[in-house]
């Protein structure tokens, strides 16, 4: 079993679904690298195939959705795409905790966190489940939690942030070492979501973690993550570390998401909104690139190919406009 | 832009309604058996309109061919008359089917109706509306309807579906009265009151379309139901043997034909059964459309 | 004008064995937003920002203090009275795809409250189908083909603005936006509130904005007045840029330090303030509400509680009795 932080790499991942028009896909052509211990944060808005992407991750895309192409390598894992059955199950939770979504309903609200808790041991064979007990308590005393008492409640009593937080607790009490965080503070308040980011953050140091948090916002990525990747359509269109990307985006849709958040300080009429709307599964087109219709760099080229991951350095970019004048400057 | 939209939104009324009948038609087409439920449905309905006036009042009975299996002469075979078992079928139909649409008629419309009222108004209203439903709820159906077989002879399928219709609505009241508290805390039920609409655009306009497939649903189910209902009540012999009913036809097929035991009755006794199966059937195959016909997302896909 | 002095709300817990559980929502709050004027209630969820919108567009009763628009007492009017008042505010919540009705056209929402203007102020039938078309240009989407969609076929922003559409139909005189951007995709957010800032500007609307995200505040004009409830209590009270610029409440400024820096753009504030935890104690009714969860408190803080006032060198209005200017925000690296 692996003790340390494990490295992920995705290499051409395409996922399908079904539906009437035929099977569209949902998320094409990935190669995205997870360094072992780094946060990685994916940042996508609705449509563009960021949770699609983590649940790839844990083989997890459920029908009409398939995974058609490429592999997802996880160090001490192998190809989780190859993996089924037993298997696969043993692997989530043990190697690869997943803090879903609505972690604010994800808990059973039957059923008190504690029991919860020895449920998942059970299911997964733990044979001390004393220890798995103590090691919960722990986990919840280092979020600032009363770990006795959390254990003793159901999902009723727990405000959002301390769902969340019961969400990663559950995530790592297997000892598992890469962590997927989906939309980890959605409907959380910002006092509450800078207290779980930060938690997110000292857990991850602490226990040696490889964490990918997918997110529809930019300021989550933005205090969290050390590489940042943005998707769109299903495509992967800019990656790189995070302070670079932030500090000069290259694809004119990280330009534009960026440009679009609203500011504390400055001139109000500096941010602006991208214009159009982001693709759903049916109107992304099937060829070129898929950012076209929103984008001020549009060329003849950009209708008919779709512009490849150049990778300049630390950084890759997916945009014909930017590999132009990456090329002239060379 | 103006000038071009006025002339255009004189007819927009019946183009929503053409829009509509399109939608049903694509939402029948997806499934055969959506298809094959609507047809078996219409047949029934033209069965039991037509087909009593194309038979005789009194059906003819042949004495030197009585209780005989099916033949190509009698699909079903004929009874302890010698009557055609079809034949018979036919003629019930009309009385189990009319039974069958004044129950449903009367079960959706007083069941909506106080569903509507009680979820709409809260309070008060709804606190005595439901007492009264939870109480008319637990009236145990069948043997009410076996204590009024004594007093009624329901010779009318009129009579026999208002008294079922009656003891039926509490059901779709109950679900009604759940829709509406759940739907009227929606942001537009809230947008309408705060927009000033009347209460009656908000229920009628606002609300019932948002029920309609549950009502739909329900009237289908409560269809089926009610032919159970009068079916059972005549098979069980408590009511006059006069009427033209596949219960009666039941009941004389096992009581006085014996189809239990004799082989050449078991015609009589799968003519009936196989209408009633028939009929199930068909209403549980349009059910599954009721969903997507009403609802504008699923209808246009 | 439109005003509100000492409003109570109080909601009670039914349900519990032992009697009913009183929660605080509102504790006598006073707000005023003059024609076209802006303003922004900002706070945590159940800090009760959301019941005091609902009580502003007439959705909801308040137990206690006075509601007047445009001078008229609303305490004074029977229910039935207030409506035409209320109607002057609409609502604009924060999920578009529950606040229109599935199974009806763009065109069929419009022509409901549009019929029913038309007949109060003895309007041609002609007039309902170009005002339908005028409010929805007036809100950024073509009329064309707009008009003949279900709600389904149309992205959130693009609902959210027929939200706004509805609502300008009875010509509103404040619009009322409860989290109005949250749910829709961040690279159209923004679009929302220049739409919210644009009908201000040319149709002088009001416009009341509800958030937990203080910089989206900004966005609806930065002349609006920023009201920052903690617990159903306003905490502090002034100009949007001076709150933002130099907040002095510890709430306020713990809310401003919880915004997420922009790593590589920006460079956080010097003095973040952090509240503390208090699972236990964070509830109590005694002193100042924020004390509990406040740094900086004192022994004063705990016994007496403060209430909103003016005090010297500081521009807005605060309830603290230790008011001190905090470096809290981020600011851009171009601007250091």
């Amino acid at each position: 079993m692996v003790q340390q932080a494990p490295g992920v790499r995705i290499d051409g991942l395409t996922v399908v679904y079904k539906t009437p028009a035929g099977e569209l896909p949902a998320v094409r052509g990935i190669d995205l690298t997870l360094e072992p211990g780094s946060i990685t944060g994916i940042v996508g808005e609705s449509g563009s195939g960021k949770s699609t992407l983590a649940l790839s991750l844990l083989n997890a895309v459920q029908p009409p959705g398939r995974i058609a192409a490429g592999r997802v390598e996880i160090d001490g894992l192998g190809d989780v795409v190859g993996l089924a059955g037993e298997q696969l199950r043993k692997a989530r939770g043990r190697h690869i905790g997943y803090v879903f979504q609505a972690a604010q309903n994800s808990l059973n609200p039957l059923k008190t966190v504690g029991k919860q808790l020895l449920d998942l041991g059970r299911s997964h064979g733990v044979e001390d489940l004393r220890g798995l007990v103590r090691e919960a308590k722990d986990l919840l005393g280092r979020m600032g939690l009363d770990g006795a008492r959390v254990l003793d409640s159901h999902q009723h009593e727990l405000s959002g942030g301390m769902r969340q937080r019961v969400g990663i607790m559950l995530a790592l009490v297997l000892n598992a070492h890469l962590v997927v965080l989906d939309e980890p503070t959605t409907a959380l308040d910002m006092i509450t979501q800078a207290n779980i980011l930060k938690i997110v953050r000292e857990v991850h140091a602490e226990r040696g973690l490889t964490t990918l948090v997918i997110t529809h916002d930019i300021g989550v990525v933005a205090e969290v993550a050390d590489r940042l990747a943005v998707m769109y359509g299903g495509r992967l269109v800019e990656q790189g570390p995070t302070r670079e990307v932030l500090g000069a985006p290259r694809h004119p849709y990280t330009k534009g998401l960026i440009r679009a958040i609203p500011r504390l300080v400055g001139d109000i009429d500096e941010a602006q909104a991208l214009p159009g709307r982001p693709p759903t599964l049916a109107t992304v087109p099937k060829e070129g690139c898929v950012f076209r219709e929103r984008c001020a760099l549009r060329m003849d080229v950009c209708d008919t190919v779709d512009p490849q991951a150049v990778a300049d350095g630390p950084r890759t970019v997916a945009c014909h406009a930017v590999t132009v004048t990456v090329k002239e400057h060379a | 832009m103006s000038a071009t939209l006025v002339p255009e939104t004189a007819s927009a009324a019946s183009t929503m309604r053409r829009n509509f009948w399109r939608g049903v038609w694509r939402v029948m087409k997806r499934k055969p058996s959506r298809m094959a439920g609507v047809v078996i449905l219409a047949g029934f309905i033209l069965m039991a309109v037509v087909g009593p006036m194309l038979l005789p009042e009194h059906l003819p009975g042949d004495t030197s061919s009585i209780t005989q299996p099916p033949s190509w002469e009698h699909w079903f075979g004929t009874d302890p008359q010698g009557r055609d078992v079809l034949a018979l079928v036919v003629k019930g139909s009309r009385y189990v089917l009319l039974t069958a649409a004044v129950t449903a008629l009367i079960t959706v419309v007083a069941g909506t109706a106080i569903g509507l009222f009680s979820g709409f108004k809260r309070g008060r209203w709804d606190t005595v509306l439901m007492r009264l439903t939870d109480m008319k709820l637990t009236i145990p159906g069948l043997p009410l309807l076996l204590v009024l077989a004594t007093v009624w002879q329901f010779g009318s399928p009129l009579q026999m579906g208002l008294v079922l219709g009656l003891l039926g609505w509490g059901g779709v009241a109950r679900a009604v009265r759940s829709q509406t508290l759940s739907l009227r805390e929606r942001g537009f039920i809230e947008a309408a009151r705060g927009l000033g609409l009347s209460t009656s655009h908000i229920i009628g306009r606002e609300l019932l379309p948002s029920m309609a497939p549950y009502i739909a649903m329900n009237m289908l189910i409560s269809v089926t139901g009610a032919v159970y209902s009068q079916v059972g009540l005549f098979f069980l012999g408590v009511l006059p043997y006069e009427s033209d009913n596949w219960g009666v036809m039941l009941n004389l097929a096992v009581f006085q034909a014996g189809a239990m035991v004799t082989p050449t009755a078991l015609g009589y006794l799968l003519g009936p059964l196989l209408a009633i199966l028939l009929l199930t059937l068909a209403i549980v195959l349009v059910v599954d459309a009721m969903d997507e016909i009403f609802n504008p997302r699923l209808r246009e896909e | 004008m439109i005003t509100g002095t000492g409003v109570v709300k109080t909601f009670k817990q039914r349900g519990k064995l032992l009697g009913a559980r009183e929660v605080r929502a509102l504790r006598g709050v006073d707000f005023a937003i003059p024609k076209g004027g802006a303003a922004s209630f900002i706070g945590e969820s159940g800090c009760g920002k959301t019941t005091l919108g609902r009580i502003i567009a007439g959705l909801e009763s308040y137990d206690e203090g006075e509601i007047a628009i445009d001078g008229v007492s609303m305490s004074a009017l029977k229910p039935k009275q207030r409506q035409p008042h209320f109607r002057k505010i609409q609502m604009i919540h924060q999920d578009p795809y529950s606040a229109l009705n599935p199974t009806r056209t763009i065109h069929q929402t419009l022509h409901a409250p549009l019929s029913l203007r038309a007949r109060q102020t003895g309007r041609p039938k002609s007039w309902i189908e170009e005002r339908a078309a005028e409010v929805l240009t007036l809100v950024g989407l073509d009329p064309g083909t707009v008009l003949s969609r279900y709600p389904h076929q149309l992205s959130g922003g693009m609902r959210q603005r027929v939200v706004i559409a509805r609502a300008l139909t009875v010509d509103p005189e404040m619009l009322v936006a409860d989290e109005a951007v949250s749910m829709i995709d961040v690279s159209l957010r923004l679009g929302i509130l220049a739409l919210l800032k644009d009908l201000r500007e040319r149709l002088g609307v009001r416009v009341l904005f509800i958030t937990h995200d203080v910089a989206t505040a900004r966005y609806i004009g930065d002349d609006g007045e920023l009201y920052v409830i903690y617990r159903g209590q306003v905490v502090e009270r002034g100009p949007v840029d001076t709150i933002i610029a130099d907040p002095v409440h510890p709430y306020t400024q713990s809310l401003l330090s919880a915004i997420p820096v922009l790593h590589g753009l920006e460079l956080p504030g010097e003095q973040p303030v952090v509240p503390l935890e208090s699972l236990d104690d964070s509830r109590s009714e005694d002193g100042c509400l924020f004390a509990p969860r406040c740094p900086f408190r004192q022994e004063r803080c705990t016994d007496e509680r403060p209430l909103l006032q003016v005090t010297e060198g500081v521009p807005q209005e605060h309830a603290c009795f230790y008011p001190e200017r905090r470096s809290v925000i981020a600011r851009p690296m171009s601007e250091v």
